[in-house]
């Protein structure tokens, strides 16, 4: 359980890495040409990854066809918020980044939990403001810091 | 407008998290990224051919700005694990976590071109008061 908890924290790390790395590279050689970098890259590495993992004998269209369509879809949204980010990312203070694409997805989460699970957990509710006190709370602070720094 | 289109990507975030989620709970981790890419790139290949953006090999580019591919591979591995352990929101909250702290450490140091903004213990409160939603989330 541990583990699963430190995977998600350094989920979080890869996508802060990922999205600025990407955007840097955007920024030279265009929008869409990042994300097709991105994904071509990453093409590479999942590869590797399922050749060592050995999971590629258990794959059979008969798994394919028990899966629901729409759980397709994830690469081309993956495309699609690859490429806004890219877009997005240097036109906006990371303050209201960070902040509105949290509040986006706990949001959205809280909603897609309550449909799957049939809960509205108030916990998560509380919990998912406190997250985002505590993250306003730092921004602010960064935000003072730059201010300071004109000066 | 640049508003807007980050409260759109937060949403699609987690719709794509579920769905990546899911292809991987019944294709297994490894498949479902190979597959998630494959798709991906084939959509992204048709957007490039529909305008008819060229691709030039860039020779003047520091190695390490194509590694985005690579670290988003980590990134969708690990989600899909917790999002079957642990449900959307538990793992959103977690990965702010994540983020926040790897922030802190990006603008203290200066990382990847960002501007320095030196870490002050005061951030340790908000982190702290991160910490602490994500345990209320996790216990109610």
């Amino acid at each position: 359980m541990l583990l699963i908890i430190l995977a998600s924290i350094a989920a979080g790390t890869t996508i802060v890495l990922g999205r600025n790395i990407n955007s840097s590279l955007a920024n030279r050689i265009g929008l869409l040409e990042g994300t097709f970098f991105n994904y071509i890259v990453g093409l590479f590495f999942s590869l590797i990854f399922l050749l060592i993992s050995n999971d590629y004998l258990k794959l059979s269209t008969n798994l394919l066809k028990s899966v629901p369509i729409w759980a397709f879809l994830g690469g081309f949204l993956g495309v699609i918020v690859v490429s806004i980010s890219n877009l997005v990312t240097p036109k906006i203070s990371a303050f209201y980044l960070t902040l509105i694409l949290f509040v986006g997805q706990l949001f959205t989460g809280i909603i897609i939990d309550y449909f799957s699970q049939g809960l509205i957990s108030v916990g998560k509710i509380i919990g998912g403001l406190l997250v985002f006190l505590g993250l306003y709370y730092n921004l602010t602070i960064d935000k003072k810091l730059s201010i300071e720094k004109t000066y | 407008m640049y508003k807007l289109l980050s409260g759109l990507i937060g949403i699609l975030i987690t719709v794509m998290l579920v769905f990546n989620g899911t292809l991987s709970k019944n294709t297994g981790n490894y498949s479902s990224i190979v597959i998630i890419h494959l798709t991906g790139l084939i959509c992204i290949s048709c957007i490039l051919l529909i305008k008819k953006r060229k691709l030039k090999l860039y020779n003047n580019i520091p190695i390490y700005l194509y590694s985005a591919g690579a670290i988003g591979v980590f990134t969708v591995l690990l989600n899909n694990l917790s999002f079957n352990y642990i449900g959307a929101s538990l793992t959103l909250a977690l990965g702010l976590l994540g983020q926040s702290i790897t922030s802190i450490v990006i603008d203290h140091y200066g990382l990847l071109g960002a501007e320095v903004y030196k870490f002050k213990k005061q951030k340790l409160i908000g982190l702290t008061i991160i910490t602490l939603g994500i345990i209320i989330m996790t216990f109610y």
